[in-house]
């Protein structure tokens, strides 16, 4: 890599692509807050881990620091069973919510 | 002249992951339907990632660097699929209004998805 005007040019398509990414993540925040279902807050949970992961694997390269693939790994492999858990958890809630109103209509009828 | 050849290729993968992610994240604004939002988001875990990493990739080089990056694809591959499944389901189960959005083939079935399996 001896081109320094190579390097320049990295540089930049490489920062234009850091801001977009940046811009993309708060509009997922958006997507968290205003999502009518819980459905709908996992997917952009989920959107914004994978978002995360791009960020830290392009800092692998402008940065210059190998060891941050490293942390990729481990972070997609985390946001992944955060959303794993979230699911399981959210759909025993609504399972024990339609159980109770079985009942409760069982009793009434 | 091979630096400016890999710098474009790298670029031009670059560029067309931008526009896909851009074009999954505005999908889930613009779907009306919850299971049509998930295919929306769906689209970032698989070719969204692939581009971006594939011009990284090509940035790299043929190093260690770039094998870690194309595992941390493979793995995002193997389990979106099953992340898109399991909150699908999540929807079936807590969407009220899921019979006036779709229409349901098997009510027997979606009603056991809503107990639980006995």
């Amino acid at each position: 890599m001896s081109d320094p005007a190579v390097l320049t040019a990295y540089h930049y398509l490489y920062a234009g692509a850091l801001i977009i990414v940046g811009l993309l993540l708060l509009v997922c925040l958006i997507r968290t807050i205003r999502g009518p279902l819980t459905a709908d807050r996992i997917i952009s949970v989920n959107m914004t881990g994978t978002l995360t992961v791009i960020i830290i694997a392009i800092l692998t390269y402008t940065m210059d620091e190998a060891y941050l693939t490293d942390v990729a790994m481990i972070y997609t492999m985390l946001s992944f069973l955060a959303v794993v858990l979230l699911t399981k958890i959210y759909v025993g809630i609504y399972r024990g919510k339609h159980q109770k109103k079985a009942k409760e209509d069982g009793a009434n009828a | 002249m091979l630096e400016w050849i890999r710098f474009a290729a790298s670029a031009v993968l670059t560029l067309l992951g931008l526009f896909v992610l851009i074009t999954g994240v505005l999908g889930t604004f613009r779907f009306r339907q919850a299971l049509n939002r998930i295919h929306a988001a769906a689209l970032l875990d698989t070719v969204g990632i692939l581009c971006m990493f594939g011009g990284l990739i090509v940035a790299l080089g043929f190093t260690l660097t770039s094998l870690k990056l194309l595992i941390v694809v493979l793995f995002l591959w193997l389990t979106s699929p099953v992340s898109s499944h399991l909150i699908g389901e999540l929807v079936v189960v807590s969407h009220d209004g899921l019979a006036r959005e779709i229409n349901i083939d098997d009510p027997e079935a979606v009603q056991q998805l809503k107990e639980g399996h006995k």
